[in-house]
């Protein structure tokens, strides 16, 4: 019984780049739903509490968490424009620009490891530090699983594996982070400034 | 015999055949084969949670019997709950019947990923194990609602319980995700959404609810699970935490997957009806977007399982307004299939009688459901026997009944081969009067007073609960006669053919059991599924194969 071969035509593949494309789309809607559980705990036990933040709880510390902040948007902004470079063929700019997203995402994480060893409030501590632990701690792991995920498309960038039509790993990977970016400022409202 | 391409690229993409043991029946990329190894595990939980069933009304035969001990009772019930809804019913419908029929009726060759559709099987027998596990750590004791401040301080068994259900509902996540996918994407050229078969529709609004809804869960289930291993206070009221903020997101799921638990049922009874009517379903279109609309309005209506719980008055308004609204169209629904019926052949064949078994007991638990949506009933019967009453007679009466109508009539495409049908009546008459006979008896000593979940009772209420015993060990005698039907027909059953029913969905064009990839050709669908009378509204399908005479 003859089977059609499995190499993939460039109709077929813009096919299954639609699945894939819709599917990850429906997988960060879910993942935004587990972090809008955990914020509508978090905004349920506030409006719960008589005095907020609970008594004998500092907030975290604003100007530490906004530097940081703004270098996680500097990396949406990277990213945006590796993207961009990547559209025009401009590979030495897409590599420069891709490496600069990873080192950025990988000092957010190192602002946090500071900030999170510098605050006396523990997980287990106060309400406020079981949402705030548990948010930040859930994001920041997602900006872990980004980076890596960055570094994984740098290697199949290095290795050739992206061809002009196709780079779903690359369309993934930016929406991945756009998406880390979007809930930290959801976050960084609620936890610094609200 | 060569695969050609036509049509839509995609769904002709299909992984090669598989060639070993291993890959053909145990880590299977065929939505066939792993819809079976979801009925063969959901079945086997079916049997365990059965038989804590049967356990506990050994338990009730009479007030203070010491069969169990008050926590061995409130361990079976909360593994009982937990195991028929997320174990059975959930897995049956969505990843059965979901997996075998969903690709076929929409003409593809398979869903939109087969690998995540592995894992996500793969993901729930670990899980069936872990909870029936946690009986060695203590089981949990909080039903399968697992409220704290119990759950808190209940023993190790029910962060087992989390684990469990966290895995399920991943797997569910997964699942939905994928058929969502499958669904808007692979639909063969000319299905056009109103030319969708109604339980794709059914499947598409449940994957919808189970990608949203689902996560929702775990995300709860990982709060409680931190909760009570390293003591971050969401729930813990000493702390400051908030025990109806487990409710709040707990039925936030547990509301939507309500309908995770029925919509698939109603899509297999909007499939067999037409079938066994011989007539075009009455108002498809209204039958379809009731199913989307009760969809949206099951994430309005979550905290009317919380009407004791301390809402405030006007909170309890408007979740019995909205909750009464659903009425609206599952009622739609009703009407549409009961007019179906009108003017029809109808040939009463074990499919049909269980779904008119699905019609009179659903309906029944419907009309409960309108009474305790209402808040100053609910007040009163709330945690009593009536909602035990009305909440089996939705899951059992609904769900059981629409899976059992999906068995007999999908069974042929499984197999290959058709059930007995005297046995079938047998199967169907005995379910339906035990049914009955166990869960009828159950409003009226709920209205009366008598508490659920309590492991004894006042004597008063000895007589019936005996009547209500005896129902249910025969219930639980009626299964083995389809495990009897099912055993005898896989081994020498009648060869069923193609279409053994004379049905118009895409399914019943191809062979029985359906070839690894589906269609040789991708069908081209020029009407509606329904229109019995006319010819069939494909193109690249084998007119033939499909006309041969109705059994």
């Amino acid at each position: 019984m003859a089977v059609h071969a499995f190499t993939m035509s460039d109709l077929e593949y813009a096919e299954i780049r639609s699945h894939r494309l819709l599917g990850f789309l429906f997988f960060l809607i879910s993942d935004c739903v587990i972090f809008g559980d955990f914020i509508f705990s978090y905004l349920y036990l506030r409006n719960a509490a008589p005095i907020w933040p609970p008594v004998g709880i500092e907030r975290p510390y604003l100007y530490l968490a906004a530097v940081n902040s703004v270098v996680l948007f500097g990396s949406g902004a990277t990213m945006h424009f590796a993207m961009e470079a990547f559209r025009h063929s401009n590979r030495t700019r897409f590599v420069g620009l891709l490496l600069a997203t990873i080192v950025l995402g990988s000092l957010f994480l190192g602002g946090q490891a500071y900030e999170y060893t510098h605050l006396r409030d523990t997980w287990a501590g106060s309400t406020f530090g079981a949402s705030f632990f548990t948010l930040t701690g859930m994001h920041g792991f997602h900006v872990f699983i980004g980076v890596i995920f960055l570094i994984t498309v740098l290697i199949q960038t290095l290795r050739g594996t992206y061809s002009a039509h196709r780079y779903f790993g690359l369309t993934a990977a930016t929406l991945y982070w756009h998406f880390v970016d979007v809930i930290w400022v959801a976050l960084f409202f609620l936890f610094y400034i609200y | 015999m060569s695969v050609t391409n036509v049509g839509h690229p995609a769904s002709s993409h299909i992984h090669p055949p598989p060639d070993t043991f291993i890959k053909k029946y145990v880590f299977s990329l065929d939505h066939k084969v792993i819809a079976v190894q979801y009925f063969i595990t959901g079945g086997l939980f079916f049997v365990l949670a059965g038989l804590l069933a049967e356990l506990m009304r050994v338990q009730l035969m009479g007030p203070n019997n010491h069969v169990l001990s008050i926590s061995t009772y409130n361990q079976a019930y909360s593994v009982h709950g937990s195991a028929m809804v997320w174990l059975v019913i959930i897995p049956l419908l969505t990843g059965g019947f979901g997996n075998l029929v969903m690709p076929l009726q929409i003409g593809a060759r398979d869903v939109a990923f087969p690998w995540l559709n592995m894992i996500s099987f793969w993901l729930f027998p670990p899980a069936g194990i872990l909870l029936f596990a946690s009986f060695l750590y203590g089981a949990p004791q909080a039903g399968w609602t697992e409220y704290p401040p119990f759950s808190v301080q209940a023993s190790f068994g029910t962060s087992m319980w989390c684990m469990a259900i966290f895995l399920i509902g991943v797997s569910a996540t997964i699942t939905g995700l994928n058929f969502l996918v499958t669904i808007v994407k692979m639909r063969a050229p000319g299905m056009t959404w109103t030319r969708t078969p109604l339980f794709v529709w059914a499947t598409g609004v449940t994957a919808f609810l189970s990608m949203i809804a689902t996560a929702n869960l775990s995300a709860a289930l990982a709060g409680l699970f931190i909760q009570r291993e390293f003591g971050v206070p969401f729930y813990d009221v000493s702390r400051g935490g908030a025990p109806v903020l487990w409710q709040h997101v707990f039925w936030f799921y547990s509301h939507p997957a309500v309908y995770i638990m029925i919509l698939p049922a109603f899509g297999i009874v909007s499939e067999v009806i037409p079938t066994f009517v011989r007539r075009p379903i009455f108002g498809y279109k209204a039958i379809a977007y009731s199913s989307a609309t009760i969809g949206l309005l099951s994430f309005m209506v979550w905290a009317h399982h919380m009407f004791t719980s301390g809402l405030q008055h006007w909170e309890q308004f408007a979740f019995m307004v909205l909750t009464m609204l659903i009425a609206v169209p599952t009622g739609i629904k009703i009407f549409s299939w009961v007019a179906s019926l009108w003017g029809g052949k109808i040939r009463l064949d074990s499919p049909l009688l269980f779904v008119f078994g699905f019609l009179s007991t659903f309906t029944f638990g419907g009309v409960t459901g309108i009474l305790l949506a209402s808040v100053p009933v609910d007040v009163h019967e709330h945690a009593s026997y009536f909602v035990v009453a009305h909440l089996h007679y939705v899951l059992f009466g609904g769900s059981m009944f629409g899976i059992f109508a999906g068995i007999y009539y999908w069974w042929p495409k499984m197999t290959g081969r058709l059930l007995d049908e005297r046995l079938g009546k047998w199967h169907f008459w005995s379910m339906f009067v035990a049914f009955n006979a166990t869960f009828l008896p159950m409003h009226w000593i709920g209205l009366h007073g008598m508490p659920r979940r309590v492991a004894t009772y006042d004597p008063i209420y000895t007589s019936t609960n005996e009547f209500v015993s005896i129902s249910a060990f025969v219930l639980g005698l009626s299964m083995l006669l389809f495990a009897y039907n099912a055993l005898r027909s896989a081994k020498n059953g009648e060869i069923a053919g193609p279409n053994p029913w004379g049905g118009r969905t895409l399914e019943w064009m191809i062979p029985s059991p359906a070839p690894y990839y589906n269609f040789k050709e991708i069908p081209i669908v020029l009407s509606g599924p329904y229109d019995y009378g006319k010819p069939l509204p494909y193109a690249n399908v084998d007119q033939e194969l499909a006309t041969v005479p109705v059994h």
